[in-house]
């Protein structure tokens, strides 16, 4: 048996930042995911939630982050490259939740204002996507010089980028498709 | 045990699959899953974390964990 729910695919603005030019690359993303048939996708924000420093884990959970990711078939986490890492509060985000992830496919968009299209951001999130149970593609969106890459009102400038996100999305869409099957009439043996 | 797993093992069918608490059909065993975020007392010494069970509803996608046995 495998539903013919919509693949649900929500898109995680990862950091909080003023001035991000991360928004414009996630509302990029989330308008070429929404153009496909039988896909269904919203915007995370991390900068509207809102976590306690006084606990950690489920017990500090955003409800409507928790019940986003539960729905989801797959993500795609927009994050910016900061000092050659991720955002310290997407990674708070992240590790509030576990089960909502488990067998859950996620691509990578990095962002950066220099040439690597924050190639160094992804590589460092892959091992916080496998121990957190979510399973990679190997198509990234990479978004150098990003400052260069949308116009002033954040319409997209760089069109290269189209064809360079059609990849990555079918890649994640076929990955999302797999895991749903695996994940609902697959037993553990 | 904390209450959402008493509320599962509430639900729990003869064969010891877990109904969907929205769907009330089997949910599928496909992972198991070592947290490390609990507290010391369920911590299983082979596994450093407590082995969690994960199961999703073919119906609606829904997924729940249960301490695993």
């Amino acid at each position: 048996m495998s539903s013919n729910r919509p693949i649900f695919v929500p898109v995680i603005l990862g950091t909080p930042r003023q001035g991000r030019y991360s928004e414009q690359v996630a509302r990029f993303v989330l308008g070429e995911l929404a153009k496909r048939e039988g896909v269904e996708t919203e915007l995370i924000d991390i900068r509207e939630m809102s976590f306690s420093t006084l606990d950690a884990g489920e017990a500090i959970k955003d409800s409507r982050f928790s019940e986003t990711a539960m729905r989801a078939d797959a993500f795609v986490i927009v994050a910016p490259e900061y000092n050659h890492g991720y955002p310290g509060l997407l990674k708070h985000a992240l590790d509030t939740n576990l089960k909502e992830y488990i067998h859950k496919a996620v691509g990578i968009c990095g962002v950066s204002a220099g040439p690597f299209g924050g190639t160094r951001v992804a590589e460092n999130l892959l091992p916080v996507m496998r121990e957190l149970g979510l399973v990679t593609i190997f198509w990234d969106g990479n978004f150098s010089s990003v400052q260069k890459a949308f116009d002033q009102v954040g319409k997209l400038v760089e069109t290269a980028y189209e064809r360079r996100l059609d990849k990555f999305i079918k890649e994640l869409i076929w990955m999302a498709k797999v895991l749903r099957h695996g994940r609902e009439n697959v037993a553990l043996e | 045990m904390s209450r959402s797993n008493r509320r599962l093992e509430e639900a729990m069918t003869d064969t010891g699959k877990i109904k969907c608490p929205d769907c009330g059909i089997d949910m599928n065993h496909h992972a198991e899953k070592v947290d490390y975020s609990v507290e010391p007392g369920g911590v299983a010494a082979e596994f450093g974390g407590v082995l969690q069970e994960v199961h999703s509803c073919p119906g609606c996608g829904k997924t729940a964990m249960r301490i695993a046995s």
